[in-house]
């Protein structure tokens, strides 16, 4: 009889372990830019490996969306009919990464470094690389890179009156990527935070150091208004944990104490 | 432990009211959340008047509206006069209706009748209407 | 006093109580030797009875839809009072739910404890984690986050590598040819209704048998013998034992009270512990998220599947493993339960362990 219950219950146990045993095998979906590029060598595949540590890649930009084309058809990719672009002359870059960044674009055309575009002035390139476009910090500010064109007085100016803003936004940013980790609705804030960040970001393009210094109040004052709402949820998670960690304290102390009942018990019947 | 030297039963006894307290205690912080977890929404404490244009009651036209939760109705006695009412019967709580042929409120659970003033007319209500105060600010007319 | 005397009798006329607790708590005796293993029992029931509370209370404010799904979630964890701790004690309640589960299984393979008369308290038992773990895989979609969406689609999906019929299954898991809406309402009805109301019963068979048979005595210490094969059904009683209540009762509290308290430590300092961060992203159909991994205790299987070339053949692997330790008890027959006198049960035992702690890690980090 009971070989004849295994034998019921094996087709039914091959049934549910599909369901039980789930095989993760899914891979992203590549353009066909990125299948050829990918594979190529030589400065035709090198923008791949580039691409793939930048800050468009993590927010699901790809090749098409700067340089046009048909990213599903191997044969008509790199068309003109089909929106390609291709790569831009030096002068046209700004206008070719403005067509999304339009706000910086506005101010680093107003600012002496846009004016300037054309005769040995800077484009967007020059301070932040082209495909391995990292997410802009103020480090990009640095000796170094200034350098090449003037001298770095100028710009270590600009990066004082821009660095108190700076930390304070990512701080913030920081902070509420750690909530939104630990399940807080974090949109609205994040939101203003993204704006704030935008609108700061634009504003220092104009590279003019008074300009900056005068706005800074009125961005202070905005953060400061998220900051008090993430320090008062700060302040509510330290409570928790300091009502979780008394939970904690006395369950275990509970357990304990019905162990030595246990062991009171044992001494009186004389259990090993 | 100075403990050991308590026969056990006596030890057992103290340990039993310890841990009795301690799961008293546990039992009460497991229970406030739940408590709170289940508890109504608070309507923020103040009480809001409700705000709604002259226009969308007739003369001798009623208007059903919720007031703080509950069905409340607005009804134009004459031209430029409003009363308002919860519309909550007194007798079971079934919601009356306005029957503008006898102007009169009338509950359709056991025939409770309301005049306009809010007083019984008959049936077995045991007290008239609720009355929540009206003003007439200009086109608004402001409820509570 | 006098009124508790009353009411015992009271009951004891029409029920007879003085005669269930003597059999049942005061005079029934357990066995002497009786591990800290012995207490995961009640530790699972009292578990399940939490997962029943914390889940009943989510209920009051989740909405299977696809529409509202997450954003209910959402404010259950940040609108509603104390909702993060209900939320997070049925999430983190699940996971600990396995881990007991494993060291009851796992404890009751090292004792032999499944062998005859108890065969078919392992098999029904063996069924109850198969049905948790069921009702893990379809909690897990609720959320409908971008982990419950991708985890539950390529979950349904190795249902489609089974010969013939295969195409079909997935679609019938999914009640559709994409996990969608009717998905979320299918597991939305197993995981509150189906599943608990299935759980529930073979729980109690369960219990009802392992009452039946009695509880074996640990294979362990010098004045151990393996019984003689029983012909005839017989209780095993324990006639040099200690009673259930209050005696025993104390340990299986303790028990209870330590797992409590690693759920808390676990609710109130690393809460996202089993939360990846696609579970905090909405579900979106037209973006697979990078790096997607089943949860812990599915690792073993998701990468059992990634070493065997065939869908076919590592399915069938994980088939013949599950087959082979739900008919343990009918293939392993001889009396022996000392695991000094059965190397090759204990070798086989430490490997298999050993193994799917590898196939786990490799799992995780491949």
């Amino acid at each position: 009889m009971k070989k004849y219950s295994a034998a019921l219950i094996l087709p039914i146990l091959l049934l549910l372990i599909p369901i039980i045993a789930p095989s993760f095998a899914a891979a992203a979906e590549e353009t066909v830019c990125l299948q050829c590029h990918g594979g190529q060598t030589g400065h035709l595949g090198e923008p791949v490996p580039l691409w793939r540590e930048s800050v468009h890649q993590a927010n699901g930009i790809s090749c098409h969306h700067c340089h046009g084309g048909d990213p599903t058809d191997f044969a008509m990719a790199m068309r003109p009919e089909r929106g390609f672009i291709g790569v831009p002359a030096d002068n046209d870059i700004p206008a070719f990464c403005g067509r999304c960044h339009v706000g910086v674009l506005e101010d680093y055309q107003a600012s002496a470094h846009g004016r300037a575009l054309g005769s040995g002035g800077p484009q967007c390139v020059t301070c932040h690389d082209n495909h391995r476009v990292l997410r802009a910090s103020i480090d990009l500010i640095n000796p170094q890179d200034c350098s090449r064109c003037h001298d770095y007085g100028r710009a270590e100016e600009l990066r004082q009156a821009v660095s108190g803003t700076d930390a304070l936004i990512t701080g913030l940013e920081n902070d509420l990527a750690e909530l939104h980790r630990l399940g807080f609705d974090t949109k609205p804030m994040s939101g203003t935070v993204f704006s704030l960040r935008n609108d700061f970001h634009r504003l220092f393009h104009s590279v003019d150091v008074e300009k900056v210094r005068s706005k800074t109040a009125v961005f202070a004052q905005d953060l400061d208004k998220v900051e008090k709402e993430v320090a008062a949820i700060q302040s509510d998670l330290g409570k928790r944990k300091l009502w979780g960690g008394a939970m904690v304290v006395l369950l275990v102390l509970a357990g304990l104490y019905a162990l030595l009942i246990h062991k009171s018990y044992q001494e009186e019947t004389g259990e090993d | 432990m100075a403990n050991d030297s308590l026969p056990p039963n006596q030890r057992r006894f103290f340990l039993t009211i310890v841990l009795g307290g301690i799961s008293a205690v546990l039992s009460v912080a497991a229970g406030w959340p739940v408590f709170r977890f289940l508890s109504p929404a608070s309507g923020g404490g103040e009480v809001k008047p409700v705000e709604m244009p002259r226009a969308k009651i007739d003369v001798g036209g009623a208007q059903f509206f919720t007031y703080h939760g509950s069905p409340a109705v607005v009804l134009q006695k004459s031209a430029g006069e409003f009363v308002a009412f919860s519309a909550v019967c007194t007798h079971l709580g079934c919601i009356v209706k306005w029957i503008p042929d006898k102007e009169e409120f009338l509950c359709p659970c056991h025939a409770g009748r309301f005049s306009t003033d809010g007083a019984v007319l008959g049936g077995p209500p045991p007290k008239p209407l609720k009355s929540i105060p009206v003003v007439l600010a200009g086109d608004l007319l402001r409820i509570g | 006093m006098s009124l508790f005397k009353g009411l015992m009798d009271y009951l004891d006329v029409r029920l007879g109580v003085r005669d269930l607790i003597r059999q049942n708590l005061t005079g029934y005796l357990v066995p002497r030797r009786a591990n800290f293993f012995y207490t995961l029992g009640a530790v699972l029931l009292a578990l399940f009875s939490l997962q029943f509370v914390t889940g009943l209370l989510l209920l009051i404010h989740y909405r299977p839809d696809a529409a509202n799904a997450f954003a209910s979630v959402q404010s259950i964890m940040n609108d509603v009072p104390y909702g993060w701790l209900v939320r997070y004690a049925h999430v983190v309640g699940s996971n600990i739910i396995v881990i007991a589960l494993l060291l009851h299984m796992l404890s009751v393979l090292f004792m032999a404890s499944y062998k005859k008369p108890r065969e078919l308290t392992w098999l029904v038992g063996f069924i109850a984690f198969n049905l948790a773990l069921a009702l893990c895989l379809t909690g897990y979609l609720l959320p409908w986050s971008q982990l419950s969406y991708w985890a539950t689609t390529v979950a349904t999906d190795a249902a489609g590598a089974i010969p013939v019929v295969g195409e079909m299954t997935v679609r019938f898991l999914r009640g559709g040819a994409m996990v969608g809406e009717a998905t979320l309402g299918r597991f939305f009805a197993l995981h509150v209704m189906g599943l608990p109301l299935l759980l529930g019963a073979v729980i109690g068979l369960h219990l009802f048998l392992m009452r039946r048979a009695g509880i074996s005595r640990p294979p362990f210490g010098p004045d151990y013998e393996p019984p003689a094969p029983l012909t005839t059904f017989r209780h095993e009683d324990h006639p040099d034992g200690i009673p259930f209540f209050p005696h025993y009762v104390t340990k299986d509290l303790a028990g209870v009270f330590f797992f409590l308290a690693a759920l808390a430590w676990v609710i109130f300092f690393a809460p996202v512990l089993f939360i990846p961060p696609t579970a905090l992203e909405p579900a979106d159909p037209f973006v697979t998220p990078p790096h997607i991994k089943p949860e812990w205790y599915f690792l073993w299987a998701y990468q059992t599947l990634k070493i065997f070339p065939s869908k076919v053949v590592g399915l069938g692997a994980q088939g013949v493993f599950m087959t082979l330790l739900a008919v343990l008890p009918f293939l392993d027959i001889g009396p022996e339960r000392r695991p000094a006198h059965r190397p090759l049960f204990v070798a086989c035992y430490s490997l298999g362990i050993l193994l799917m702690v590898a196939l786990s890690i490799w799992g995780h980090y491949s």
